[in-house]
């Protein structure tokens, strides 16, 4: 249990800096475009957990459940790639700073690092 | 039901295919490649009506109009019942669903080869008759780029299915 907390303190930390980083990266500035990035990254885990709601994975004779299942998928690997071309698109088209736009994307995959690593252990307490 | 009995071609798909992991990968990455695509697309609409555009050459709806014919064509192509594409060797399937299957899927791939082939067209009609320079001349190649991310996505989200056959196949006997 103690090893379990310490991993819950340091995944809250690297969160921290995963939003000091985007709020800094758009308050800098004065612009806070950015922070789409922060929306992006919170949504992306979203269709997956709904679609693995909606569909049961060990039902094996049942191929219509299984395209839901990919469809959240897809729609993660969308979002994901979206938090760092979003940021890249906002940069080469003169609307963010190109260091804004490096900020931007290291603090979204902190958080969304920790929002899948917080989603892991979750899973591992539930299936005891 | 041997598929080994009547495969097509002399090489068989390798082992490490037919895993669920693999499979999982696959249909992320291929929402990946295909939002790397579709930002392409928005890169250069969004480039071309910001101030660092020099010329007065915008992208217009014309420009758009390849990417809707591929994302189309991928719609159309992975919502196909991949099982109905060989369905004439089985008794429950009804008279010529498999040809229906076939000819929504040539349909399907029409559309995404025209995507292609128009997002080509565009570049050269658009772009390059009239030797624009390069920030201009992005436009038509960011299209290119983004109509073959979407065609490569579809791919990969087509061979990611049909993992997920095998892999149901193997579990259902």
């Amino acid at each position: 249990m103690a090893a379990g907390l310490k991993t819950i303190i340091a995944l809250s930390f690297v969160l921290a800096i995963g939003f000091l980083l985007v709020i800094l990266s758009s308050a800098l500035w004065h612009n806070f475009l950015p922070l789409i990035v922060v929306a992006t990254y919170v949504i992306a885990p979203l269709p997956n957990w709904i679609c693995s709601r909606c569909a049961n994975p060990d039902d094996f004779m049942d191929s219509a459940g299984n395209g839901i299942v990919d469809f959240g998928r897809f729609l993660t690997g969308f979002l994901v790639l979206m938090g760092i071309a979003l940021p890249a698109l906002l940069a080469h088209s003169g609307a963010i700073e190109i260091p804004a736009m490096v900020m931007s994307i290291i603090g979204g995959l902190l958080i969304y690092g920790t929002i899948i690593s917080f989603s892991m252990f979750f899973q591992e307490q539930e299936e005891f | 039901m041997d598929v080994s009995n009547n495969r097509l071609f002399r090489w068989t798909k390798p082992e490490w295919l037919n895993n669920s992991a693999v499979r999982t990968v696959g249909v992320y990455t291929s929402g990946a490649l295909f939002s790397l695509g579709f930002f392409f697309l928005v890169d250069a609409a969004a480039f071309s009506h910001s101030s660092l555009n020099g010329s007065n050459v915008h992208v217009k709806f014309v420009d758009w109009i390849p990417g809707i014919c591929s994302a189309l064509g991928m719609l159309v192509i992975n919502s196909i019942e991949k099982s109905r594409l060989h369905a004439d060797s089985f008794s429950y399937s009804g008279a010529g669903v498999a040809w229906k299957a076939r000819f929504v899927l040539f349909l399907g791939f029409a559309l995404l080869a025209g995507g292609l082939a128009g997002s080509a067209t565009v570049m050269v009609l658009k772009y390059l008759m009239p030797k624009y320079p390069l920030p201009t001349l992005y436009f038509g190649i960011a299209n290119v780029i983004a109509n073959g991310l979407v065609m490569l996505s579809t791919f990969v989200l087509w061979v990611s299915q049909n993992i997920e056959d095998d892999y149901t196949y193997n579990l259902a006997l």
